[in-house]
């Protein structure tokens, strides 16, 4: 009997680590695909650029793979970041703070629009849906104002390097927000898997009502975690203005949802209480390498767009399908 | 051979865990008023559950008018003459009373919807019933009396031949209840078959012709209401000796640990105080909805009070959160298991941990290693049947589940552990293991507030027994003094 139990435990272990990290073999058979149609696509040069570019959504997925972990979603997050790059521009270029301050205060705008979500939410109890739509227009708005609709370019050299610097040289150098990314994902792999902050947050996505009735603090761990997901807005937000330079509206655009995609694909539960975050850069890196591609290969971007509605479809339908089996 | 309309034959129907029905056979007369007794957890709800196609039973037949039905969907049974007035009324709360009745069966004029005849008719069975209305009002604007009306009205318009009333009376005034109860009796001789649901005894020996007892989830006896008497049902209803052997030695209880004084809370909890004593197991009887887990909920300030004091070994304190009544030393083994005390997917071992994870870690972080070794320990000791500590809690079986919910707060180590309706849906081996679960409890020290249903088990784990009854204390006993049949007596 203990023998039987054994052998199923191996088994069931094995095809949950297959079904947790199915998207790691969906990677590989991607690059696989698109290094037999393209010379270009396998250089070191190549997969820099990818990683790069992956940087900034991929910081704002640990923050939404916080909240899908307590069950719910922030759709304002792409419009945080679109806000901090606003504010970090402006502060440097039209009101002549020290840049490093003006980081600072970009971070914490972020954290400051992510608390008033939390707090709407957790303490007022109104859907997450209705609040973060509306901090969405909130922030975009905001920016539009700081900025004049107009970009904001030019930022010191003294901050350049945080997007675009290489430990090692150009040439053949590792990306130093590359560094900052994988930092902060081993970071808050730690806080999510292995701190009680963590553990009271899986119990919350679990079963709400039962994470009160063991005396967690429901509602503060609620309004805490989109305060961090909002200062990692700020965060990406710095990466984001320092590589391309600029602080534009486009800065952050629908990294929510790329963000909710890449928790999908990455096989984290919608409905909250399963998923490790690790998921969530998994299927960030899945995103971008499959748009990379499609743009190597010279796909119509008007259908790159389509593909990622049906990507994003195909996900949930498979979130659905494993929650229906389970 | 009498005439029946409903004949029910074997109805088995089995929840995981435990027998909800047991082969139960009722037979129903055409055109009386079937009155359906039983203490909470008996089986009535499931038997109407069934009746109504909400739950399939695994065993059994149902025969309407001599023909056996298969009744798969509440749309069959509704189209079959079963109509059912849930306790909870389901309606279309922004849709007018004549929309209600109408509701998934509309009258047309040709192919146009006929609301004006609609309206008309409406009215018209409304007066008939003795309950006349203005039928183009909201029902989210009628009284509860008035809702259950409309729902008689929609039932009737379906031509339901059976219908079935789940505690109409509980939520009703006097004069609302005198004027349901005519309106029943005419339906009678309107020819319609009426089974009905209630606790309180005067409707019973009133308004019904028969009366059937269930008792955990068995059909007991079916008796014309004119051959029995008031006592004779009552001790249907609890019936069986104790159980089992409950392990409760008397002991010499401690000082007074908690104190409740002049618990009031509006429209639910009306001047309550109560002692509890260290190594005590205190019982608190009532019917679902008395007060029960009102009370406890007041007590560890879930729920705000409007008046009353608290004290913990004589000094007052006070309670206005949850995590503060933790903090306290006191606890709670929640009513819903599967809904409050556990969080299903996750691990046995993250359930046991999940109130005291300063026992499994080291500042912040959590120590997996000791997380383990914990819960290990904890499935030993209280014989936690699951493969390993690291099986998603879901998997478990209720009683087991159960246990996983008290080894948290042996964890916490509470000094009052309150328990609502600790042993509901588990099965019976089970059920004895964690009445020995609280009665070590008790002997460690503990204070134990026992909220159940199950008249057996109260009377046999209680040092005292406390009657909750329309959120009022109605009674104490010591132990000894009480009996089901005593204390059933007050709940109703």
């Amino acid at each position: 009997m203990s023998q039987l139990t054994a052998g199923r435990n191996v088994r069931g272990r094995f095809s949950k680590f297959t079904k947790d990290y199915a998207i790691v073999v969906a990677i590989l058979l991607l690059m696989v695909v698109f290094t037999f149609a393209s010379d270009y696509f396998l250089t070191y040069r190549n997969i820099r650029n990818i990683l790069m570019q992956t940087v900034s959504v991929a910081i704002v997925c640990i923050g939404q793979a916080i909240i899908v972990t307590t069950g719910e979603f922030d759709l304002s997050l792409g419009q945080n970041v679109c806000l901090t790059s606003a504010v970090m521009a402006y502060l440097i270029k039209f009101a002549g703070f020290n840049p490093w301050i003006a980081i600072l205060c970009a971070i914490l705008v972020g954290a400051m629009v992510g608390m008033s979500n939390g707090l709407l939410i957790a303490y007022a109890g109104i859907p997450c849906f209705i609040v973060t739509l509306g901090f969405q227009m909130i922030a975009r708005g905001a920016a539009k104002i700081i900025t004049n609709a107009s970009p904001i370019a030019g930022m010191p050299e003294q901050i350049k390097w945080i997007g675009r610097g290489f430990i090692g040289g150009n040439e053949y150098g590792f990306p130093i927000s590359v560094l900052i990314m994988l930092g902060l994902f081993l970071l808050f792999m730690f806080i999510t898997l292995r701190t009680k902050f963590g553990r009271s947050l899986y119990a919350i996505g679990g079963n709400k009502e039962a994470a009160y009735f063991a005396g967690i603090n429901v509602k503060a761990h609620r309004a805490v975690i989109y305060t961090i997901a909002g200062a990692l807005c700020g965060i990406s937000a710095v990466i984001l203005v320092t590589r391309l330079d600029s602080a534009a509206l486009t800065n952050g655009n629908l990294y929510e949802f790329d963000a909710i995609i890449a928790c999908i694909l990455g096989g984290i539960s919608l409905a909250g209480g399963r998923g490790k975050i690790i998921q969530a850069f998994f299927g960030a890196i899945f995103l971008m390498l499959f748009f990379n591609g499609m743009t190597m290969l010279n796909v119509n971007p008007f259908v790159q767009d389509v593909l990622k509605g049906v990507v994003m479809i195909g996900a949930v339908a498979l979130d659905v399908v494993r929650n229906r089996r389970r | 051979m009498a005439d029946n309309i409903l004949e029910l034959k074997n109805i088995t129907k089995v929840f995981p865990g435990v027998k909800a029905l047991d082969k139960v056979s009722v037979s129903i007369q055409r055109g009386t008023v079937h009155a359906l007794v039983g203490e909470n957890g008996a089986g009535k709800s499931t038997l109407i559950k069934v009746l109504a196609g909400i739950y399939h039973s695994e065993e059994g037949e149902v025969f309407l008018d001599g023909v056996k039905v298969d009744l798969r969907t509440p749309y069959e049974s509704q189209q079959k003459g079963i109509s059912v007035v849930h306790q909870e009324l389901k309606m279309s709360e922004t849709l007018s009373v004549a929309e209600n009745v109408f509701l998934g069966n509309l009258m047309y004029k040709g192919r146009i919807v006929d609301w004006k005849g609609m309206r008309q008719r409406a009215s018209e069975m409304l007066r008939e019933l003795g309950v006349p209305m203005d039928v183009t009002v909201a029902v989210e604007r009628l009284s509860v009396a008035q809702k259950q009306m409309v729902e008689i009205c929609k039932a009737i318009n379906r031509n339901c031949k059976v219908l079935i009333m789940d505690e109409p009376s509980a939520t009703l005034t006097e004069k609302e209840q005198s004027l349901m109860f005519n309106t029943i009796r005419k339906l009678k001789e309107n020819g319609v078959t009426i089974i009905y649901i209630s606790h309180r005894m005067e409707e019973i020996f009133d308004l019904s012709d028969h009366v059937s007892v269930l008792r955990d989830g068995a059909h007991i006896a079916t008796l014309p209401v004119a051959n029995v008497t008031r006592d004779e049902l009552v001790s249907m209803m609890v019936g069986r000796a104790v159980a089992h052997d409950y392990p409760r030695s008397a002991k010499a209880l401690g000082e007074v640990v908690l104190e409740a004084r002049g618990i009031k809370r509006k429209g639910v909890l009306n001047d309550i105080s109560f002692q509890l004593r260290r190594g005590e197991v205190l019982g608190v009887a009532g019917l679902v909805g008395a007060g029960r887990t009102e009370l406890a909920r007041a007590v560890l300030g879930i729920d705000r009070i409007d008046a009353g004091e608290i004290l913990l070994h004589g000094k007052p304190v006070k309670i206005d959160s949850f995590r503060k009544a933790i903090g306290l030393g006191l606890s709670l083994v929640p009513e819903d298991r599967k809904s409050q005390g556990l969080v299903q997917i996750a691990t046995v071992s993250r359930n046991i941990c999940m109130v005291n994870m300063d026992a499994v870690s080291h500042g912040f972080v959590m120590d997996a290693a000791r997380e383990r070794q914990v819960s290990q320990e904890y499935v030993e000791k209280m014989d936690i049947s699951t493969p390993n500590v690291e099986t998603e809690a879901q998997y478990l079986s209720g009683g087991n589940q159960q246990k996983v919910v008290i080894a948290k707060w042996l964890l916490e180590d509470s000094e009052i552990v309150i328990l609502d309706e600790p042993t509901r849906g588990i099965d019976v081996g089970a059920k004895s293991e964690i009445h020995r679960l609280i009665v070590d409890l008790a002997e460690k020290g503990k204070s134990i507030l026992m909220i159940s249903s199950e008249l057996p088990e109260i009377v046999g784990m209680s040092d005292r027994v406390m009657v909750i009854h329309e959120g009022n204390l109605v009674g104490e006993f010591k132990r000894g003094e009480a009996t089901p049949e005593k204390i059933m007596a007050l709940c109703i």
